[in-house]
């Protein structure tokens, strides 16, 4: 498992930047990002190499964050891959809530990185289909 | 038209008519409504001290906050079973201002509506759609009353549909409208974005308004929409005076008739509660006269305005009220909606994803009232979904709904984004420039 780290986020110039600042100045190093397209309001999700350094000096600064476990499974940089854990996941029923990839990482392999309501059991699914799984101190 | 002769009495006569009927109210208050006794003993004041009209300001006033303390009938000076009809409009906070009507009432005051109409020009002869929203509030069955006395044709329509309205307005050959004047507005331009044109393809040329003043520009702006032909005037009241019928504008349009046989009006500072010279600007307290079920002595409306007693153009010699010029408090009027900020307020501070503080925006847009109220999320359960955010959007508009009976806009934002005040807090920003 890996934990991420969720930053509310108002939908107006610089608001994004102002918590890269905050991470920037803490010496915390992003390794994924993902924000959606919301009207007025949005949740700016991180994996960073600091997660509890990260959320200190976020709150500091006043921003709302918490940080909650996802899962990272690592893909080979092939055709089909995505597809393939992505059936695993269907097959086994098991809801993404969202998903999103790592920045590039210096020659290694692709991580999806994905929200579910049962992690045990998409855990398990991924496994037994060989789908290699990244722990926090892997990245 | 002018509906009741005690609209065009001498000034002498009307005082006598206020002072016989003042004398009576302050005895039936103080026999049968115990919080106005006990008012009245506490400054030392007895029925038998009023022996003039001067004498109305030795009475203690009654407010707002006296329907509150005394929710939701201590005010009420008759039997439940006398009472024909209730009301109730917004209070300062959770519970609303709650008004009674006996036989009597409902009939005084539906007269008192009938010569409003009359001054904006209604007649037998008018169809009035009333696009007022019925339900609790007084404007809708006042002015449905009302005119139904003056022998119109009614139109119940109440508020919202616009389709209905239009489809009203042109089949049914309507020639007067009742609705507040943003409504309106918004009313005649979706007509003419459906290429009517108002003054060839309609009927339609008077106008009541009330529910939120309107000002110049405004009336201007109704003369560009819905055509030179139609004649606009406003209308002053409040569900705690009886309703509409308080006062309204004739055809001379120089401020808006009270009828002082059933209401005296005081102007004063607000701040020192000191009565004012006629022609200064002031906050309104009103005096209601002969009212069975809620008799109300020296009520402060919040409302600022001026009062004019030279006998008008039209033949009224009642006392006119200028336009209101704005409050006294903080209260809003949103598309004819009271609103006290200590209302919103109470809603938020149940709600614990979110802070204390908040701030409101009001603005308009399309010529309709939005209220936009800033609240900054500090629970960070929150962000394990997006839905989880947008469901508290809707609870909390859901929860001011029902506390407000209307339709707000929600901005959720960062802790510590909102402005922190040492002193009053300034929470309100209105942007509605002249009501436009």
């Amino acid at each position: 498992m890996i934990r991420q780290i969720s930053v509310f986020v108002e939908n107006q110039p610089g608001s994004m930047m102002n918590v890269t600042s905050v991470l920037n100045e803490a010496h915390v190093n992003i390794r994924a990002i993902s924000t959606f397209d919301t009207p007025e309001f949005g949740i700016m999700r991180l994996v960073v190499d600091d997660p509890v350094q990260a959320k200190e000096s976020l709150t500091k600064e006043g921003f709302v964050t918490r940080i909650s476990e996802v899962i990272g499974a690592e893909l080979k940089d092939e055709k089909g891959n995505l597809n393939q854990m992505l059936s695993i996941l269907a097959d086994g029923e098991i809801n993404v809530n969202y998903i999103y990839s790592f920045v590039i990482r210096e020659g290694k392999a692709p991580v999806m990185v994905f929200s579910t309501d049962d992690y045990e059991k998409a855990e398990n699914v991924l496994r037994a289909a060989n789908v290699k799984l990244v722990e926090e101190d892997e990245l | 038209m002018i509906w009741a002769k005690e609209e065009t009495l001498p000034r002498d006569e009307i005082e006598a008519i206020q002072y016989a009927k003042l004398k009576g109210t302050v005895r039936y208050i103080y026999d049968r409504v115990k919080p106005y006794r006990d008012k009245m003993d506490a400054a030392k004041v007895k029925p038998e001290d009023i022996r003039s009209l001067d004498d109305l300001r030795r009475l203690p006033f009654t407010y707002k906050a006296d329907f509150r303390d005394n929710y939701p009938d201590g005010l009420f000076a008759v039997d439940k079973k006398e009472i024909v009809r209730y009301h109730a409009s917004s209070g300062t906070t959770g519970k609303p201002t709650v008004v009674g009507y006996t036989r009597n009432d409902l009939d005084m005051w539906l007269n008192n509506v009938a010569r409003i109409a009359c001054m904006g020009g209604a007649s037998a002869e008018d169809v009035a759609q009333i696009s007022f929203g019925y339900g609790t509030f007084t404007g809708a069955l006042g002015l449905h009353g009302g005119l139904e006395k003056v022998g119109a044709s009614v139109i119940p329509m109440s508020s919202g549909n616009t389709n209905k309205q239009i489809m009203f307005l042109q089949d049914m050959g309507v020639t007067l409208l009742v609705a507040t004047p943003s409504y309106a507005l918004h009313l005649g331009e979706e007509i003419r974005n459906r290429g009517i044109d108002p003054q060839k393809d309609l009927k339609l040329h008077i106008g009541l308004f009330g529910g939120e003043g309107m000002t110049e520009p405004m009336r201007d702006e109704m003369h560009k929409v819905w055509g030179e032909q139609f004649f606009c005037t406003q209308n002053y009241g409040m569900s705690e005076l009886c309703g509409p019928g308080v006062a309204g504008e004739c055809s001379e349009l120089c401020g808006m008739h009270i009828n002082e046989d059933w209401f005296i009006p005081e102007v004063i500072d607000p701040e020192t509660e000191e009565v004012l010279p006629p022609g200064e600007l002031g906050e309104l307290v009103v005096t209601c006269l002969g009212k069975e079920a809620l008799p109300l002595v020296r009520y402060r409306t919040g409302d600022l305005t001026r009062l004019m007693y030279e006998p008008c153009k039209c033949g009224r010699t009642t006392c006119r009220m200028e336009n209101i010029s704005g409050r006294a408090d903080d209260m809003l009027v949103i598309r004819g909606v009271n609103v006290f900020p200590t209302q919103i307020e109470e809603v938020l501070l149940k709600i614990e994803e979110i802070g204390p503080h908040y701030e409101i925006l009001v603005e308009r847009r399309n010529r309709l009232d939005v209220m936009t109220i800033t609240v900054e999320l500090i629970d960070d359960r929150l962000l394990d979904s997006y839905g989880k955010l947008s469901e508290l959007e809707a609870r909390i508009k859901k929860a001011l709904k029902a506390q407000l009976g209307l339709a707000t806009q929600i901005r959720l934002v960062a802790p510590n984004s909102l402005k922190r005040f040492e002193g009053k807090a300034k929470r309100v920003t209105d942007l509605r420039k002249d009501g436009l």
